[in-house]
Protein backbone atom coordinates (compact mmCIF):
# COMPACT_ATOMS: atom_id res chain seq x y z
CA UNK A 1 0.00 0.00 0.00
CA UNK A 2 1.64 3.29 -1.03
CA UNK A 3 2.92 5.90 1.37
CA UNK A 4 -0.20 8.82 2.34
CA UNK A 5 0.39 12.06 1.76
CA UNK A 6 1.76 13.08 4.45
CA UNK A 7 4.76 11.40 4.92
CA UNK A 8 8.05 12.43 5.01
CA UNK A 9 10.72 10.79 2.56
CA UNK A 10 14.47 11.11 2.45
CA UNK A 11 17.30 10.02 0.53
CA UNK A 12 21.29 10.03 0.99
CA UNK A 13 23.16 12.25 -0.65
CA UNK A 14 27.08 11.14 -1.24
CA UNK A 15 30.00 12.44 -2.69
CA UNK A 16 28.91 11.29 -6.28
CA UNK A 17 26.33 13.30 -6.37
CA UNK A 18 26.76 16.21 -4.20
CA UNK A 19 30.45 18.36 -5.27
CA UNK A 20 29.91 20.96 -2.94
CA UNK A 21 27.92 23.21 -5.37
CA UNK A 22 25.54 21.30 -6.97
CA UNK A 23 22.95 18.53 -6.70
CA UNK A 24 23.30 15.51 -9.47
CA UNK A 25 19.94 15.84 -10.87
CA UNK A 26 20.59 11.75 -11.83
CA UNK A 27 19.80 11.46 -7.92
CA UNK A 28 15.84 11.16 -8.41
CA UNK A 29 16.58 9.96 -12.49
CA UNK A 30 15.84 6.06 -13.28
CA UNK A 31 13.14 4.11 -11.58
CA UNK A 32 12.87 2.43 -8.15
CA UNK A 33 14.29 4.93 -6.94
CA UNK A 34 15.05 4.23 -3.18
CA UNK A 35 14.27 6.47 -0.25
CA UNK A 36 13.50 5.91 3.49
CA UNK A 37 10.64 6.91 5.69
CA UNK A 38 11.16 9.30 8.96
CA UNK A 39 7.61 7.99 9.86
CA UNK A 40 9.53 4.50 10.72
CA UNK A 41 13.26 5.66 11.45
CA UNK A 42 13.96 9.61 12.58
CA UNK A 43 16.41 11.99 10.66
CA UNK A 44 19.01 11.86 13.17
CA UNK A 45 19.10 7.96 12.99
CA UNK A 46 19.21 8.37 9.44
CA UNK A 47 22.73 9.79 10.05
CA UNK A 48 23.99 6.61 11.66
CA UNK A 49 21.88 4.28 9.44
CA UNK A 50 23.47 5.53 6.54
CA UNK A 51 27.16 6.00 7.37
CA UNK A 52 27.02 2.43 8.23
CA UNK A 53 24.85 0.63 4.74
CA UNK A 54 25.34 3.53 2.18
CA UNK A 55 28.58 4.95 1.94
CA UNK A 56 31.76 3.22 1.11
CA UNK A 57 34.89 5.11 2.16
CA UNK A 58 37.25 5.58 0.98
CA UNK A 59 35.66 6.97 -2.35
CA UNK A 60 32.06 7.58 -1.52
CA UNK A 61 30.85 9.70 1.55
CA UNK A 62 27.78 10.42 3.18
CA UNK A 63 27.42 14.49 2.36
CA UNK A 64 24.08 15.40 2.91
CA UNK A 65 20.38 14.14 3.26
CA UNK A 66 17.29 15.18 1.30
CA UNK A 67 14.10 15.36 2.59
CA UNK A 68 10.71 15.52 0.57
CA UNK A 69 7.04 15.44 1.52
CA UNK A 70 4.92 12.69 -0.28
CA UNK A 71 2.44 14.90 -1.28
CA UNK A 72 4.52 17.14 -2.55
CA UNK A 73 6.49 15.29 -4.77
CA UNK A 74 2.87 13.82 -5.96
CA UNK A 75 2.23 17.56 -6.97
CA UNK A 76 5.66 18.02 -8.96
CA UNK A 77 4.73 14.75 -10.76
CA UNK A 78 0.84 15.48 -11.52
CA UNK A 79 2.16 19.23 -12.83
CA UNK A 80 4.56 17.39 -15.35
CA UNK A 81 3.44 17.28 -19.17
CA UNK A 82 2.78 14.60 -19.64
CA UNK A 83 1.78 13.64 -15.73
CA UNK A 84 3.37 11.31 -13.99
CA UNK A 85 1.27 9.48 -11.07
CA UNK A 86 3.96 9.20 -8.50
CA UNK A 87 3.71 6.87 -5.68
CA UNK A 88 6.47 5.85 -3.05
CA UNK A 89 5.77 1.83 -1.97
CA UNK A 90 6.94 0.75 1.50
CA UNK A 91 9.92 -2.13 0.96
CA UNK A 92 11.65 -2.56 4.06
CA UNK A 93 15.00 -4.27 3.74
CA UNK A 94 16.93 -6.26 6.10
CA UNK A 95 19.24 -3.07 6.88
CA UNK A 96 16.35 -0.65 6.32
CA UNK A 97 12.86 -1.12 7.85
CA UNK A 98 12.13 2.34 6.77
CA UNK A 99 13.43 1.38 3.23
CA UNK A 100 10.68 2.17 0.11
CA UNK A 101 11.02 3.04 -3.44
CA UNK A 102 9.50 5.58 -6.06
CA UNK A 103 8.40 2.60 -8.51
CA UNK A 104 7.41 5.03 -11.30
CA UNK A 105 10.13 6.32 -14.13
CA UNK A 106 11.41 9.78 -13.31
CA UNK A 107 13.03 11.56 -16.32
CA UNK A 108 16.05 14.00 -16.11
CA UNK A 109 13.12 16.68 -16.73
CA UNK A 110 10.82 15.56 -13.79
CA UNK A 111 13.66 15.15 -11.68
CA UNK A 112 15.05 18.46 -12.18
CA UNK A 113 11.84 19.60 -10.82
CA UNK A 114 12.14 17.97 -7.84
CA UNK A 115 15.48 19.08 -6.70
CA UNK A 116 14.58 22.66 -6.10
CA UNK A 117 11.81 20.81 -3.66
CA UNK A 118 14.12 19.22 -1.27
CA UNK A 119 15.23 20.03 2.13
CA UNK A 120 19.18 19.40 2.41
CA UNK A 121 20.38 18.00 6.02
CA UNK A 122 23.92 18.87 6.82
CA UNK A 123 25.28 16.60 9.04
CA UNK A 124 24.87 17.06 13.00
CA UNK A 125 27.96 18.36 14.55
CA UNK A 126 30.00 15.86 15.85
CA UNK A 127 30.59 15.38 19.94
CA UNK A 128 33.33 17.48 21.44
CA UNK A 129 36.19 15.86 23.29
CA UNK A 130 35.50 17.33 26.99
CA UNK A 131 37.80 19.94 27.66
CA UNK A 132 38.10 19.46 31.76
CA UNK A 133 41.28 17.16 32.06
CA UNK A 134 40.46 13.38 33.26
CA UNK A 135 42.30 12.28 36.60
CA UNK A 136 43.72 9.25 36.64
CA UNK A 137 44.08 7.80 40.68
CA UNK B 1 101.42 -4.62 -12.93
CA UNK B 2 99.75 -5.30 -10.49
CA UNK B 3 96.21 -4.11 -9.90
CA UNK B 4 94.36 -3.86 -6.54
CA UNK B 5 90.62 -4.54 -6.02
CA UNK B 6 88.78 -4.35 -2.97
CA UNK B 7 87.40 -7.84 -1.88
CA UNK B 8 83.81 -8.45 -2.86
CA UNK B 9 81.49 -8.17 0.19
CA UNK B 10 77.93 -9.17 0.55
CA UNK B 11 75.46 -5.96 1.27
CA UNK B 12 74.90 -5.63 5.11
CA UNK B 13 71.89 -6.58 4.25
CA UNK B 14 69.03 -8.04 1.49
CA UNK B 15 65.33 -7.90 1.22
CA UNK B 16 63.04 -10.60 1.75
CA UNK B 17 61.11 -11.67 -1.83
CA UNK B 18 58.29 -10.50 -0.64
CA UNK B 19 59.68 -6.32 -0.51
CA UNK B 20 61.68 -6.18 -3.41
CA UNK B 21 60.18 -4.11 -6.16
CA UNK B 22 60.08 -4.99 -9.66
CA UNK B 23 62.02 -2.41 -11.81
CA UNK B 24 58.41 -1.78 -13.84
CA UNK B 25 56.57 -0.94 -10.51
CA UNK B 26 59.35 1.32 -9.42
CA UNK B 27 59.20 3.68 -12.74
CA UNK B 28 57.30 6.93 -13.06
CA UNK B 29 54.20 6.15 -14.69
CA UNK B 30 53.48 8.66 -17.36
CA UNK B 31 50.07 9.23 -19.17
CA UNK B 32 50.05 8.90 -23.12
CA UNK B 33 50.17 12.13 -24.70
CA UNK B 34 45.93 12.00 -25.68
CA UNK B 35 45.96 11.53 -21.86
CA UNK B 36 47.97 14.93 -21.21
CA UNK B 37 45.46 16.69 -23.58
CA UNK B 38 42.77 15.44 -21.45
CA UNK B 39 43.86 16.64 -18.33
CA UNK B 40 44.62 20.21 -19.79
CA UNK B 41 41.31 20.35 -20.49
CA UNK B 42 39.24 19.06 -17.96
CA UNK B 43 41.26 21.82 -15.98
CA UNK B 44 40.86 24.64 -18.22
CA UNK B 45 37.28 23.83 -18.73
CA UNK B 46 35.96 22.10 -14.91
CA UNK B 47 38.63 23.46 -13.19
CA UNK B 48 40.68 21.23 -10.26
CA UNK B 49 37.85 20.54 -8.36
CA UNK B 50 36.18 18.87 -11.73
CA UNK B 51 39.56 17.68 -12.63
CA UNK B 52 39.75 15.83 -9.07
CA UNK B 53 36.11 14.67 -9.08
CA UNK B 54 36.44 12.60 -12.48
CA UNK B 55 40.13 11.39 -11.39
CA UNK B 56 38.34 9.88 -8.21
CA UNK B 57 35.44 8.65 -10.81
CA UNK B 58 38.20 6.99 -13.13
CA UNK B 59 40.52 5.42 -10.32
CA UNK B 60 38.31 4.84 -7.62
CA UNK B 61 34.96 3.88 -7.73
CA UNK B 62 34.88 0.20 -8.52
CA UNK B 63 31.44 -1.78 -9.35
CA UNK B 64 29.65 -1.95 -7.17
CA UNK B 65 30.24 1.20 -5.64
CA UNK B 66 26.91 2.78 -3.72
CA UNK B 67 23.78 0.96 -3.89
CA UNK B 68 24.27 -0.79 -7.11
CA UNK B 69 26.70 1.45 -9.12
CA UNK B 70 28.56 0.79 -12.03
CA UNK B 71 32.01 1.50 -12.92
CA UNK B 72 33.02 4.34 -15.16
CA UNK B 73 32.13 2.90 -18.82
CA UNK B 74 35.29 3.98 -21.03
CA UNK B 75 33.35 4.92 -23.59
CA UNK B 76 30.48 7.46 -21.39
CA UNK B 77 34.25 8.87 -20.85
CA UNK B 78 35.63 9.52 -24.45
CA UNK B 79 31.97 10.62 -25.24
CA UNK B 80 32.70 13.42 -22.28
CA UNK B 81 35.79 14.60 -23.58
CA UNK B 82 34.42 14.79 -27.07
CA UNK B 83 31.88 16.90 -25.67
CA UNK B 84 34.06 18.87 -23.04
CA UNK B 85 36.14 19.54 -26.22
CA UNK B 86 33.55 21.72 -28.12
CA UNK B 87 31.76 22.69 -25.42
CA UNK B 88 31.97 26.86 -24.20
CA UNK B 89 30.16 27.57 -21.04
CA UNK B 90 29.30 31.33 -19.73
CA UNK B 91 31.36 32.53 -17.64
CA UNK B 92 29.75 32.05 -14.72
CA UNK B 93 31.30 32.07 -10.74
CA UNK B 94 30.87 28.58 -10.87
CA UNK B 95 32.57 25.89 -13.29
CA UNK B 96 30.56 22.89 -14.09
CA UNK B 97 30.08 20.12 -12.12
CA UNK B 98 30.56 17.18 -12.92
CA UNK B 99 28.60 13.73 -11.42
CA UNK B 100 28.95 10.13 -11.84
CA UNK B 101 25.94 8.37 -12.34
CA UNK B 102 24.82 4.58 -10.95
CA UNK B 103 24.90 3.14 -14.18
CA UNK B 104 28.47 4.24 -15.10
CA UNK B 105 27.69 7.07 -16.87
CA UNK B 106 29.30 10.54 -16.24
CA UNK B 107 27.15 13.84 -15.98
CA UNK B 108 27.94 17.75 -16.15
CA UNK B 109 25.68 20.32 -15.34
CA UNK B 110 25.76 24.10 -15.60
CA UNK B 111 23.75 27.25 -15.85
CA UNK B 112 23.44 29.19 -19.00
CA UNK B 113 23.43 33.02 -19.07
CA UNK B 114 20.32 33.27 -17.55
CA UNK B 115 20.90 31.09 -14.80
CA UNK B 116 18.96 28.13 -16.29
CA UNK B 117 19.96 24.53 -15.83
CA UNK B 118 21.68 22.81 -18.50
CA UNK B 119 22.50 19.12 -17.74
CA UNK B 120 24.40 16.41 -20.01
CA UNK B 121 24.74 12.40 -18.49
CA UNK B 122 27.39 10.98 -21.05
CA UNK B 123 26.62 6.88 -21.45
CA UNK B 124 27.93 4.49 -23.68
CA UNK B 125 25.69 4.41 -26.35
CA UNK B 126 25.52 8.40 -26.39
CA UNK B 127 24.14 11.36 -24.14
CA UNK B 128 20.81 12.59 -22.20
CA UNK B 129 20.03 15.83 -21.89
CA UNK B 130 18.09 18.51 -20.66
CA UNK B 131 17.75 22.18 -21.15
CA UNK B 132 15.56 23.59 -18.49
CA UNK B 133 15.22 27.49 -20.60
CA UNK B 134 13.21 25.39 -23.40
CA UNK B 135 12.25 21.88 -21.01
CA UNK B 136 13.74 20.09 -23.54
CA UNK B 137 14.84 16.77 -23.07
CA UNK B 138 16.41 13.60 -24.94
CA UNK B 139 19.09 11.37 -25.78
CA UNK B 140 21.29 11.91 -29.15
CA UNK B 141 24.07 9.41 -30.06
CA UNK B 142 27.58 9.11 -30.45
CA UNK B 143 27.76 11.21 -33.74
CA UNK B 144 25.22 13.85 -32.33
CA UNK B 145 27.70 14.80 -29.60
CA UNK B 146 28.71 17.65 -31.29
CA UNK B 147 25.77 19.33 -32.42
CA UNK B 148 24.65 18.59 -29.05
CA UNK B 149 27.21 20.72 -27.44
CA UNK B 150 26.64 23.80 -30.03
CA UNK B 151 23.22 24.16 -29.22
CA UNK B 152 23.90 23.60 -24.91
CA UNK B 153 26.70 25.58 -25.41
CA UNK B 154 26.58 29.50 -24.15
Amino acid sequence: MPLAQAEDIVRAVCTDKWDGERLSPSLFVGENISVSRLAVIRLADHWDLFRQYVQKPPERWLELIAQINVGRLQNIGRSQNPAVALTVEPKPVDWNPAHAEIPQKITRGLASKILPELTLHQPPPQPSFPTTPLRYK
Amino acid sequence: MTTLSLPTKSPAYTLVEGLREPAAASAVRRGAPDEWAREELLLRKLGSKGWGRVYQFRNYYESGWGEKGRVLSPRALDAFFRFLEDATFPNATTVPSVFLTDRGGIELCWEDRNGKSVQVEFTGTGAEFYNAATDEEGVVALDGLTHLSQRLSA
